[in-house]
This record gives C-alpha cells, sequence and structure tokens, in this order.
C-alpha cells in the first residue's frame, strides 16, 4: 500500500478548507477533495445580473481588529491569508411586532450597549451589571476552549473557574430569570440564539453569553468579496503550503484495512493517506462512505442519539436603489412576533406561520459590495425537521413564493421601509438548495442540534475522546466540537490539523 | 460538591449508550427533493421527432428509466438543459431552452426545438443522428429567464429572433395552463412569414389566453397583417408602456446588442431588460496583438496534458477539441460551471461577458467559454470525478 498523502481532507467547507490549509502549513503533504466545482460549501457567492450575493455569512465572529485579534483573526493570519474584511457597524436592530412590541437598535461596544440596554428596559441596571460579569467570564473559558479544549478537563475548570463551573451549563435564561433580568430585557438579549439554533431555555449560558460579548466588544466583521474571498484565500493558502485541491471531485468510499482508514475512493481513483479529515456529516460518512460492519457500533449509538441541525430559507434582493434611497441605516434586524425563542422554535417546524426573520443590508458594512445606486438584501428564516418534508417538486416554486411574499410584507410593516418596487435581482435558498449544494442530511446548516448534553462545553470536552472514532478517520466542520457557524467552523479545521498532525508526529517518533 | 461538568460529559455517554442501533437512514425528503429538481444527470430518450420545415425539428423527450432517470425534473417555463455530445474526438455541451411547459415535465414529457445551423458542429450532428429511439444525457434544468412576481412587472414584452423562441413558447404554455400569471406579449422577429418557426403553435397558445398576444416582425418582407423591420423602440412602445414593462430578449447576439441600444436611452429602472445569454459565444476582443495559436498545459488531478488553442475561440473550445470533457452549461461567461483556475499565463475576459465573482478576478480563476488565451497557458481543470452518492 503506498501512502501518497499524509492527510486527505474530504470535503471544502470552512472546517476542511481550514484543516487542508493548517495541515499543510504544519509540513503534511495534504489533498483536499471537493465534490462541487467550488470551495467554501455556504461559505461562497453567486451572481445576478450586476449583484454578487453573500449566500450565508452574517457576521464572523472573533475576528477582531487588527490591534485586538480575535481568534478567527489570528489564525488568518497565520496562513497568510490575502483577504480585507470590515467591521460591522452596530450589533443588531430587534423588532417584537407582537403585543407590548418594541424596536431597539444596539450598539457595539459593551459600555454602549449597557446604556442603551438600561435604557431600553430600565430597572435593570443590577442585573444588567451582573450579566456582563457572569459573560466576561464566559468568554476568557470560551476563548481557553476554543483555542485548545485538548487542554482542558471538568477538574482543571472547576480548580480555576469555580463560579463559571456552576451556572456555565446552565440554561442562557435560566441564568438571566436568576440575575433578575425583566422580560424585555431577556428578549433584547435573546436576538443570537438562532446562529446556533438552540432556544434559550435549553442552550448554555457560557456558549450564548460569550457570543454575545464576543459581538458586543470585538465586533461583526464581513468579507469584502463575500465568503468566496476568504474560501479562495484558504484554497490559496493550501496550495502555497505545497497542498493540492480538486474540485468537482467526490469521495464515494472511504478504504478501511485492519479496522483503521487507509484512503479514499473517489468515482475514478483510488488514494491513500496516513490520516483522513472529513468535513462531512457523521450520518452522510456511515451511511454513505462506509459499509455497515465498517462502522463502530458506539458511532451508529452516537449518530442515532443526536439530532440534525436546523436548515434555513433565504431570499436574496439586489435593489436598484441604494441602502440610504430605501431609507435601510441598519445591518442586521431581527424580526419576530414573538420573543418568546421556544415558540420561535417550535413555529419553524411548520412551513406556515414561521414568523421570525433576520434582514441584513450587506452596503452597512460594505458599501461597495454593489453598484453606486444599488444594494443588497437578504432575508433568513430557520426551518426544522419535518416542515419541508412533503414538498413536492411542483409544489416548490410556489411555496418558495408564498414564503418570499411573507417575508416582504413582514419586513415592510415591521419597519415600515418600502422594498418591493425596487427589486432588480431575487433568488431563493431552501432546505432543498443546501441539500443540493452542501448534502448534508435534510439540507441541514447547523449539523447536529445542540441538546442539553450536546452543546458546545460537552463537545469540546470530548473533542480528545471522540477524536478518531475509527483510527486515522477526524471530523470537522458544523457538527464539529464549537457547533455551527463560520468561525467555528474555521477552529474545528484546524484543531482537526494539529489533532492530526500531533499523531503523526508520534508515528513518526515511534519509527 | 459533583461537579456539574463531569455529571455533563457522563450524561454524555449515558445518552450515546442508549443510542438506538437501526441503520441510519440513506434517503431523506429535503435531499430527495433536491434530486429530484437539480439531477447531475437526465438521460432523455427521443420518442417522437416532427419537422418544421427543412431546416428545424422538434424532439420529444422521456426518461430513459433503463438508464436510470425515472422522471424528469420539474422547471420553471423559460429555462434550458445544457445537453451533452460526444461527436468525433470532441466532448462538447450545448444549451437549448426547454419549448414544453413544466406541466409536460411532470407528464415525464420535454421537448426541445433546434433549428439547423448548415456550417455548425453540432446541428448537423443531431439532424444526422438524433431519430426515435436515442439517448441523449443533459444536465438539469438551468438558466434565469424566468418570470418572477417580484422582481419582474405584471406585463413581460418578450422579444424573440428565430429559435429564441422557444423559451417564450414554455411561457405562454404555462401562462395558459395557469403555472404561471402575467400578461406576455411577444415580439417575434422573423425573416418571411411562411418561415416562422413555431408560429402555428405559437398562435395556438395566443388563442387560449387572454393573456398572451404575439405580434410578428418580418425583416425579409413587407406583408399584410405583419410588422416589418427591425425591432425599434416605437414598434416596442406600440405594444408596451416600456415604463411599466419587464423586457426579456431571447436570440442571436445581435438582437440583444440591438434592443440594448434601442432601450438605452429609456433609462429603465435596472433589471428591466432581461437576456437569455445561453448559447450566444463570446467573441474576443480585438485591440492585442497576440499569435494565432498557443500551447495550454492543462492540469487535471495529478495528470498533465497539452493542447493547441485557437486565440480566436474560447478555451473551452480547445479543450473540448482535445478531447478533455470539461464541466459546462451556458457557455456564455455566466452560469461558472467551466470556471478553472489560471496557473501562468496570459488571458482576456471580455468585460461583456465577465460574470466572475470578484474573488475569482484577484484569485486568477476563469470561466473558460469566456477566456481568451494570450499566451502559453498552465491552467488546472476540474474534470468531474463524480458518482451521484445520493442517486
Amino acid at each position: 500500500m503506498s501512502e501518497q498523502y499524509d492527510v486527505i481532507v474530504i470535503g471544502a467547507g470552512n472546517g476542511g478548507l481550514v484543516a487542508a490549509a493548517s495541515a499543510a502549513k504544519l509540513g503534511q503533504k495534504t489533498l483536499l477533495l471537493e465534490r462541487h466545482n467550488l470551495p467554501g460549501g455556504a461559505a461562497t457567492s453567486f451572481v445576478r445580473g450586476r449583484f454578487e450575493f453573500e449566500p450565508s455569512l452574517h457576521e464572523l465572529a472573533s475576528y477582531g481588529p487588527a490591534e485586538h485579534p480575535g481568534g478567527v483573526r489570528e489564525l488568518f493570519d497565520w496562513l497568510n491569508l490575502d483577504v480585507k474584511l470590515d467591521p460591522v457597524p452596530d450589533a443588531y436592530r430587534i423588532i417584537n411586532t407582537g403585543k407590548d412590541g418594541f424596536d431597539v437598535s444596539m450598539p457595539t461596544g459593551i459600555p454602549a450597549f449597557i446604556q442603551k440596554l438600561n435604557a431600553e428596559a430600565p430597572g435593570n441596571q443590577d442585573a444588567i451589571n451582573q450579566f456582563f460579569a457572569l459573560a466576561t467570564e464566559s468568554t476568557t473559558v470560551f476563548q481557553a476552549l476554543f483555542s485548545d479544549p485538548t487542554k482542558l478537563t471538568p477538574e482543571l475548570l472547576a480548580e480555576k473557574y469555580p463560579n463559571f463551573v456552576k451556572y456555565g451549563h446552565k440554561p442562557y435564561q435560566t441564568v438571566l430569570n436568576e440575575i433578575g433580568l425583566t422580560p424585555k430585557a431577556q428578549e433584547i438579549l435573546m436576538a443570537y440564539w438562532c446562529y446556533i439554533g438552540i432556544p434559550g431555555d435549553e442552550f448554555e449560558f457560557a456558549y450564548f453569553a460569550a457570543m454575545v460579548v464576543s459581538y458586543v466588544a470585538l465586533a461583526a466583521y464581513v468579507p469584502q468579496h463575500r465568503s468566496h474571498e476568504i474560501s479562495s484565500a484558504l484554497v490559496k493558502s493550501l496550495q502555497d503550503n505545497g497542498g493540492t485541491a480538486w474540485f468537482n471531485t467526490e469521495v464515494t468510499q472511504l478504504i478501511v484495512q485492519d479496522h483503521a482508514v487507509v484512503g479514499v475512493k473517489t468515482a475514478h481513483q483510488t488514494l491513500y493517506a496516513k490520516q483522513v479529515i472529513a468535513d462531512l456529516h457523521p450520518n452522510t460518512v456511515y451511511s454513505h462512505l462506509l459499509q455497515p460492519d465498517q462502522v463502530p457500533q458506539s458511532e451508529l449509538k452516537k449518530a442515532n442519539a443526536r439530532k440534525l441541525g436546523t436548515s434555513g430559507f433565504l431570499v436574496y434582493l439586489g435593489m436598484n436603489q441604494s441602502a440610504e434611497q430605501l431609507g435601510i441605516h441598519d445591518y442586521s434586524t431581527f424580526i419576530a412576533h414573538t420573543w418568546d425563542s421556544r415558540k420561535q422554535y417550535q413555529n419553524m417546524q411548520q412551513l406556515n406561520d414561521n414568523g421570525f426573520m433576520i434582514m441584513n443590508c450587506l452596503n452597512i458594512a460594505e458599501p461597495n459590495c454593489s453598484p453606486k445606486g444599488t444594494s443588497i438584501l437578504y432575508a433568513t428564516q430557520l426551518f426544522d425537521d419535518p416542515s419541508w418534508n412533503h414538498v413536492t417538486p411542483e409544489d416548490y416554486p410556489r411555496l418558495k413564493d408564498q414564503l418570499t411574499e411573507h417575508i416582504i410584507a413582514t419586513y415592510e410593516a415591521a419597519t415600515g421601509i418600502k422594498i418591493r418596487h425596487a427589486i432588480e435581482e431575487i433568488e431563493v435558498a431552501t432546505p432543498a438548495t443546501f441539500a443540493r449544494y452542501l448534502r448534508g442530511p435534510q439540507g441541514e446548516i447547523y449539523g447536529y442540534y445542540g441538546q442539553p448534553w450536546d452543546q458546545m462545553m460537552a463537545r469540546a470536552l470530548s473533542l480528545k475522546s471522540e477524536d478518531e472514532p475509527i483510527p486515522n478517520l477526524h471530523f470537522c466542520g458544523g457538527t464539529g466540537f464549537l457547533m455551527d457557524g463560520y468561525s467555528s467552523a474555521y477552529q474545528s479545521g484546524y484543531m482537526a490539523a494539529k489533532l492530526t498532525t500531533s499523531k503523526l508526529n508520534q508515528e513518526a517518533t515511534v519509527k | 460538591m459533583t461537579n456539574p461538568l463531569t455529571t455533563l460529559l457522563n450524561e454524555r455517554q449515558a445518552h450515546f449508550e442508549a443510542g438506538a442501533t437501526t441503520p441510519l437512514p440513506t434517503h431523506y425528503p429535503v435531499n430527495d427533493l433536491a434530486a429530484q429538481l437539480h439531477p447531475e444527470t437526465q438521460y432523455l430518450r427521443i420518442t417522437n421527432v416532427v419537422d418544421h420545415g427543412a431546416d428545424a425539428k422538434s424532439f420529444y423527450f422521456a426518461p430513459a428509466t433503463d438508464m436510470g432517470t425515472q422522471h424528469l425534473a420539474y422547471f420553471k417555463a423559460g429555462q434550458y438543459l445544457s445537453v451533452r455530445f460526444n461527436i468525433g474526438q470532441s466532448q462538447v455541451t450545448r444549451a437549448y431552452a426547454l419549448r414544453s411547459t413544466p406541466k409536460d415535465a411532470l407528464d415525464d414529457c420535454y421537448i426541445l426545438t433546434i433549428k439547423l445551423v448548415p456550417k455548425g458542429f453540432v446541428t448537423p450532428y443531431i439532424f444526422a443522428h438524433w431519430q426515435v429511439g436515442t439517448v441523449i444525457a443533459s444536465s438539469g434544468p438551468l438558466g434565469q429567464l424566468t418570470y418572477n412576481q417580484f422582481r419582474d412587472q405584471p406585463h413581460v414584452l418578450g422579444i424573440a429572433g428565430g429559435s429564441g423562441i422557444t423559451p417564450f413558447l414554455a411561457l405562454a404554455g404555462a401562462l395558459v395552463d395557469g403555472t404561471e400569471n402575467f400578461d406576455l406579449t411577444i415580439l417575434y422577429g422573423s425573416r418571411r412569414h411562411d418561415n416562422i418557426l413555431l408560429g402555428d403553435e405559437l398562435t395556438a397558445l395566443a388563442d387560449q389566453s387572454p393573456h398572451i398576444k404575439v405580434v410578428n416582425v418580418l425583416s425579409d418582407e413587407d406583408y399584410p397583417g405583419y410588422e416589418h423591420g427591425f425591432i425599434t423602440r416605437d414598434l416596442m412602445q406600440q405594444y408596451a408602456d416600456l415604463q411599466h414593462t419587464s423586457i426579456f430578449v431571447c436570440g442571436p447576439n445581435a438582437l440583444n446588442a440591438y434592443v440594448t441600444e434601442q432601450v438605452a436611452p429609456l433609462h429603465l429602472p435596472g433589471g428591466r431588460l432581461r437576456e437569455e445569454l445561453s448559447g450566444q459565444v463570446p467573441v474576443p476582443e480585438t485591440d492585442v496583438k497576440i499569435p494565432a495559436t498557443v500551447t495550454i498545459t492543462v492540469q487535471i488531478q495529478d495528470t498533465q496534458q497539452t493542447v493547441t488553442a485557437n486565440t480566436r475561440e474560447p478555451l473551452l473550445v480547445a479543450l473540448e477539441r482535445a478531447g478533455i470533457v470539461v464541466p459546462a452549461a451556458c457557455r456564455s461567461g455566466e452560469c461558472g460551471w467551466c470556471r478553472a483556475r489560471v496557473i501562468s499565463g496570459q488571458v482576456n475576459t471580455p468585460r461583456t461577458v465577465d460574470h466572475r465573482r470578484a474573488a475569482d478576478r484577484k484569485f486568477g480563476y476563469i470561466h473558460l467559454c469566456a477566456a481568451f488565451p494570450e499566451s502559453d497557458m498552465t491552467i488546472e481543470v476540474p474534470v468531474h470525478d463524480l458518482a451521484d452518492q445520493f442517486g
């Protein structure tokens, strides 16, 4: 058996791209295989008329300014990526269109954010200060887990952060209740739950609070030329470090010898490698790339115990007027008729009355993202099983129009901003679109749903013990230890490359 | 006190251990929907051939079930298929608009109407080889010349030349059967009144719907009951209030260019003029002194070969001539299927057909169908190495 490669990475999503680029940077002979003709998975772009649309990224977390870099910026710098990103000016605008509704725009910067929250939800001063104290401590721990969870154990965390260990895994909403935040303050602080897709009564405090602090303190960033710029830069980094990427190449099978993975098959090639990193949903690997008897019983049980993540519905609008002409000032506007996140989550399981949406205007963060006098909007809704299960091809175009109509009407009614008359280009992505391009089961975009025992802390503290479910096979991407999202997937790819490299180095020492 | 994080990890293990041992699903409803809507390949068997005079034929297709295509993919009226051919040494694709309706597709019928280009490469092959029983391979439905209620005006002015009428047949058919809902006026350019491709079929559709109006415009004769001359702005204004109309154009490059020039003085809001580019072969810009032929080193996975390219033709054609199976669909610069990486050498993408992503320009990627070599080059081409994992 000839080992042609040190590392083969399957799938050029965010996790796979960073895994491949990092492995090459760490000196491994690396081959990246991607089924689609583009890198990035959801981190790509598409052109309609004179617009180039961002398909999926809302806000890149953990990037931060050059003088105070977050983990993702440090990773990009280490990989020498030729990319330019700009900060999103404000945190978010949140609108509750239901009874006791509100419409609040939250700034970035922790002091400004606290001040605004106090003004909008009076009588919360002590509770808000307490929230940020706990959240800041969570962020410290989160950063440690983010950069290398294999160095941490429950015992070490209990010793160093006794307070954190008590509340870190409690549901976010429970902690907000315990510190006595009023319902309105809680609703305003609930906006980001949808980025991970776990409602607030189940979402562990440590991650949610760290996410709030990260976006508010470090700000969110977006690339100048859509996510495709980052994905392309990662391919270039891989190539500059001697690695190779093959597109339009589908892995059909993992080669297993003596119970260990030793390579992959494509439709036309057999390729051997010392280590394989899969930026694929584990369910896909176990159901499509391995024979049933090659899947360890423990992995089958694990996959069956987990729940698929949420999918999305997006409407992309190229407008023939500028954001200014349209009267749009906000980058992200979160709109719902209730801010009870459990209700929002339940409504995602049906096709009608989803009731929750986000509208982004890219020009607010990237004024030159479209020609002068135009702008780019995109609306996002989340959908979960079983909402799309009975849609037929014949229903499909009508359903897209029906949901689009609802989104446009909701946005116009909630904001008073009229957009319908200025639509020059429109495209829609549905769960079927994500299934088509990303190939995740049920078109999931969030990997596995975060059941209480399957969220960031449990996954991060299990990263090492759950690595290599079959010898030489590693996973990364949206199902990874930091759950879904761009920065999480990037970091999961980096960790996969590190674990792989340390294994290869150990083997080299033994030999 | 027990450490809550230790409890959490134990809980995680307990859930894993309690997991079912039933096999994981190999099919999911949403993935199956995606596969039905967007098949990688459709195998189509010709069931009927209808002649339209000497130089045009309609081909009726059913799924070639024995080849694995159980049903034809549904589509939006106005879309096209990229049909794959193996002619001599060459592997090529051509885009043809579906002229049958989406509803016909639900009954497993597609129709393509193809006009013979006597000195062309592909259509003489079709006319010589395609007959009842022939099986061909195509893409799933593609393309953007479709009606969208949010983007387009309630009145659409369709402007067609020659075989560019085919997507309008599908749009008109979809209006008749209620799949689409808008008003369609078609200005249809032909040479003479007695050689209007699909003229009778179009008239029959217009007779069934108050939403369809057909205006034949003859270039080569002045004949009673027909418009005569070019499809000018004045003629368009005669049939449509252009301030409140979406204009869809499908025809030869010259027609697109002419219509664009005619409506330019009206300064219509962006998006009102939509052109189907598929099938329109880009032409090179002429202001550079370059050799007639150059040598292209083509990297495909871990192999390498060299081909000779004519600098007046898109790189895609040179590769196809050499028998390389290049992924391609629209062949007009737009769809991006033939995206490839430039490793070295000079190449030009004419501005009018440059639909590349900004980062692709930055990092040296081209669309082979709209890229003209100007020196010897090395490029990396992602030829398909696919099996349909979910098929």
